[in-house]
C-alpha cells in the first residue's frame, strides 16, 4: 500500500528514541554515539532529503484511495479547528457584549470590585479550557475515523 | 524596602536554577539530548515547563502594573496570552510535533525544501528571540533597582550571565526540570502574597485609598471599549504565540502528536489559574495604591504592595516570595528562549555541535543585553504585546498555512514573512514618529496586527498561487507525515 511507502519513507526523521542516533552514526563517520548529531540536516547535505522524501513526494499517488483518506482527514481536522477557533472568538464577543450592555455589573462590588471586572478577569478562561478539550476529543475521534478506514483496506 | 530581603531573594533563586540545571547535566550528555531532552518529558512535566517558560516578565508583573495604569482594558493581556495556546492547539501542536523538526527553521526547510525561506526564517526567529528577551532584562533591572537599591544595569546584567552559564553548561534535559519549577515557584509566589493581603485587608486594616467606585471607574471598564485595539491586540496575542521559538521548541519534547495536544490543554489550565493572581495584585493596587499608578513605576506594583499593606516579618517574607517569582520569570523565559535561539544560530551558522551551541548560547545573551542597557522600559506588558505583533505578522502564518496549504511554496513563504516583518516591524519602530503627524492613525500603528497579519497572510497565498515552480515536491508526503496519526503510521509499516 503506498501510504505505507510515504510513511517509511519518513520513517527515519521520525522521534528519534533510542533507534535514531545509531542511524544517523553511519552517515556522519566512526563518532561514539554518545556524541551524534541527530539534528536537522543542513541544506544542501546529502541527509537533507531525509525528512520530506522527494521521491517519496512525487510516488504520492493524487488518485490512489490512501491519498483521499489522507486529504479528506487534513479537510476534516482544518474544518474542525476553524469551527472551534471561530466558536471561541463568537462566545467571547457574546461575553463581552453582554457585560457592557448590563450596567448594573459596573456598580454591584463584591470584595471591593465590580462584578464586570471579575467577569471580564476569570469569565474568558474557563471557556477556552473547554473549546480545548472539547476540540481534544473531536481531533482524536477524526484520527480514529481515518485509521479504522485505513486498517479496512 | 529592607535590601537584605532583595539580596537573599534573588541569590536563592539563582543557586536553585543553577543546581537544578547543573543536576540535570548529569544525565544531559548526546546532542539530542541538548536539544530536545530527548522526548521524554511527561505531559505534566512538559506542561509545567512550557508555563515555566512562557510567563515572563510582562506577565508576572506588567499585567498588574498595566491594571493598574489603564483600567480594564489590560485584562485583555492575560486573555489573549492564555487563548494563545487554543490557538496552538487547534492549528499547530500535533502537526508540529509529528513534523519531526527540531526548529522553526528545521520545519520551514523540511516543508519548503528552500534553504532561502530557512535563512529568512532563522533570522527571523533570531530577531524575535532577541527582542523578546529585552524586556525580561529590563523587569530584571527595575527589580533590583527598587529591592536592593543597586543600579539598575546590575540586575540585567546578573540574569544575562547566569542565564548564559546555565544554557551553555546544562543544556535543555536540565532546562526542562529548571523551568517545570520555575512555573511553580512563580504561582506560589503570587498565589500566596495575594491571599494574605486578601486576608489583612479583609480585616479593614489599612484602609483602601480609593472607595471602589473611585478604583473602578466605569470609564476604565469593560463597557468602555476600544473595539479596533482590543481586536488587534487579540490578533497579536492569539496568533503571535503560535510563532513564539521558545514556546514551539518545547513541543518536540511530547513523546507524539496525542501527547502534544493533551500537553496543550494542561498548559491551558496552568496559565488560566496562574493570571487570576497578577489580576487580584492589579485589583488590589487600584485600590490601595493608586500613587504607583504612572508610567515606569506601575510594573514595581506586584514588588512594593505586599511591604505595604502586610506589616512586620510576614510582609516582608511576602516580600521575598514576590522578588524569587519575579527573579523565577525574567530567568526562565530568558533561558528558554536562549536555548532555542543558541539551538537555531549554532545550526545555521557554527554547525550544530555541542561547542558551537555554547557558543551561541552566550552570544544569544549578550546582544539583548547590550539592548536593554541601551534602552528604557516604557511598560513591560506593552513591549511583549509589540513582539507578539511582529510574531504574529511573520512566523504564524507562514506556519499555519505550512501545515494546512498543500500550495504554499517557498517564494510565497518568503514574500509573506518579509511583508509581515516589513509592515510590523515599520509600524512598532517609526509609528511615534508617524502617529505625531498623523494622529488619526495612532491606534493603527500601535496595534498593527489587525492589518499586518492579514496582508502578510494575502502576500503569501498570492505569491504561493503565481509560483510557477508549483508546490515543493514533497509537500503531499510532508503534509501527510504531519496529519496521520503516529499509531497508524505504524500499523502500516509493520
Amino acid at each position: 500500500m503506498s501510504d505505507d511507502g510515504r510513511a517509511d519513507a519518513a520513517g527515519p526523521a521520525g522521534p528519534a528514541g533510542p533507534a535514531g542516533p545509531p542511524r544517523r552514526a553511519d552517515a556522519v563517520g566512526p563518532q561514539p554515539p554518545a556524541r551524534v548529531r541527530v539534528t536537522a540536516p543542513h541544506a544542501g547535505s546529502p541527509g537533507a532529503s531525509a525528512r520530506p522524501h522527494p521521491h517519496a513526494g512525487r510516488e504520492a499517488p493524487t488518485s490512489d484511495i490512501a491519498g483521499v483518506y489522507v486529504r479528506s482527514l487534513i479537510r476534516s481536522q482544518l474544518r474542525l479547528g476553524i469551527v472551534f477557533a471561530v466558536g471561541f472568538a463568537v462566545a467571547t464577543a457574546l461575553f463581552v457584549l453582554a457585560i457592557a450592555l448590563v450596567p448594573q455589573l459596573d456598580t454591584t462590588f463584591v470584595i471591593g470590585v465590580p462584578l464586570s471586572w471579575l467577569l471580564l478577569g476569570a469569565g474568558v478562561y474557563p471557556l477556552a479550557i473547554t473549546v480545548g478539550a472539547l476540540y481534544v476529543r473531536a481531533a482524536s475521534r477524526n484520527e480514529a475515523r481515518y485509521r479504522s478506514l485505513v486498517e479496512e483496506e | 524596602m529592607n535590601p537584605v530581603i532583595g539580596y537573599t531573594a534573588i541569590i536563592v533563586v539563582a543557586l536553585a536554577s543553577a543546581l537544578i540545571g547543573f543536576y540535570g547535566l548529569r544525565v544531559s550528555r548526546t546532542t539530542s539530548d541538548f536539544y530536545v531532552a530527548s522526548r521524554t518529558v511527561r505531559p505534566w512535566w512538559n506542561a509545567s515547563a512550557i508555563g515555566g517558560e512562557y510567563l515572563s516578565a510582562a506577565s508576572f508583573l506588567g499585567i498588574a502594573g498595566l491594571i493598574l495604569l489603564t483600567g480594564s482594558a489590560a485584562l485583555w493581556f492575560p486573555i489573549g496570552y492564555t487563548a494563545g495556546y487554543l490557538m496552538l492547539l487547534l492549528f499547530v501542536a500535533a502537526p508540529l510535533r509529528r513534523s519531526g523538526a527540531y526548529t522553526i527553521p528545521d520545519f520551514t526547510e523540511a516543508r519548503l525544501e528552500s534553504a532561502w525561506a530557512r535563512r529568512v526564517t532563522s533570522l527571523l526567529v533570531i530577531v524575535i528571540g532577541w527582542f523578546y528577551i529585552v524586556p525580561q532584562l529590563q523587569g530584571a533591572a527595575l527589580t533590583v533597582r527598587i529591592t536592593t537599591g543597586l543600579p539598575a544595569w546590575a540586575g540585567s546584567l546578573a540574569v544575562a550571565v547566569i542565564v548564559a552559564v546555565v544554557v551553555a553548561a546544562g543544556g535543555m534535559r536540565s532546562i526542562t526540570f529548571v523551568q517545570a519549577f520555575q512555573f511553580w515557584l512563580k504561582l506560589t509566589a503570587l498565589a500566596v502574597p495575594v491571599f494574605v493581603v486578601l486576608l489583612v485587608v479583609n480585616g479593614g486594616e489599612p484602609p483602601a485609598q480609593l472607595t471602589p467606585a473611585e478604583a473602578f471607574p466605569a470609564a476604565a471598564g469593560p463597557g468602555d471599549l476600544d473595539v479596533y485595539r482590543t481586536v488587534s491586540l487579540m490578533v497579536a496575542l492569539l496568533f503571535g504565540t503560535l510563532g513564539l521559538p521558545h514556546v514551539l521548541v518545547r513541543f518536540y519534547t511530547n513523546p507524539d502528536g496525542v501527547a502534544a495536544r493533551r500537553t496543550t490543554v494542561i498548559v491551558l489550565v496552568l496559565l488560566s489559574v496562574f493570571y487570576l493572581f497578577p489580576t487580584a495584585f492589579g485589583f488590589l493596587g487600584r485600590a490601595f495604591a493608586p500613587d504607583l499608578a504612572e508610567p515606569g513605576q506601575s510594573d514595581a506594583l506586584i514588588l512594593l504592595l505586599p511591604d505595604r499593606l502586610v506589616p512586620g516579618p510576614v510582609g516582608q517574607l511576602l516580600t521575598a516570595l514576590v522578588i524569587a517569582g519575579a527573579f523565577a520569570a525574567f530567568l526562565s523565559t530568558s533561558s528558554g528562549l536562549v536555548v532555542s535561539l543558541a539551538g537555531v544560530i549554532s545550526q545555521d551558522l557554527l554547525g550544530g555541535s555541542v561547542r558551537g551551541f555554547r557558543i551561541a548560547a552566550v552570544i544569544s545573551t549578550f546582544v539583548p543585553l547590550v539592548v536593554a542597557l541601551a534602552t528604557e522600559s516604557t511598560g513591560l506588558a506593552g513591549s511583549v504585546g509589540l513582539v507578539f505583533a511582529f510574531t504574529a505578522s511573520t512566523l504564524a502564518p507562514m506556519l499555519i498555512l505550512g501545515i494546512w496549504w498543500r500550495g504554499l511554496t517557498a517564494r510565497g513563504a518568503v514574500a509573506g514573512m518579509l511583508t509581515g516583518a516589513v509592515l510590523s516591524g515599520a509600524a512598532i519602530l517609526g509609528g511615534g514618529a508617524l502617529a505625531a503627524w498623523a494622529p488619526g492613525i495612532r491606534p493603527f500603528l500601535e496595534q498593527p496586527a489587525a492589518w499586518t497579519v492579514p496582508l502578510a497572510v494575502l502576500v503569501t497565498v498570492l505569491v504561493s498561487r503565481t509560483d510557477r515552480r508549483g508546490a515543493p515536491r514533497g509537500a503531499d508526503a510532508f503534509l501527510t507525515r504531519l496529519h496521520v496519526p503516529e499509531a497508524a503510521r505504524h500499523r502500516g509499516t509493520a
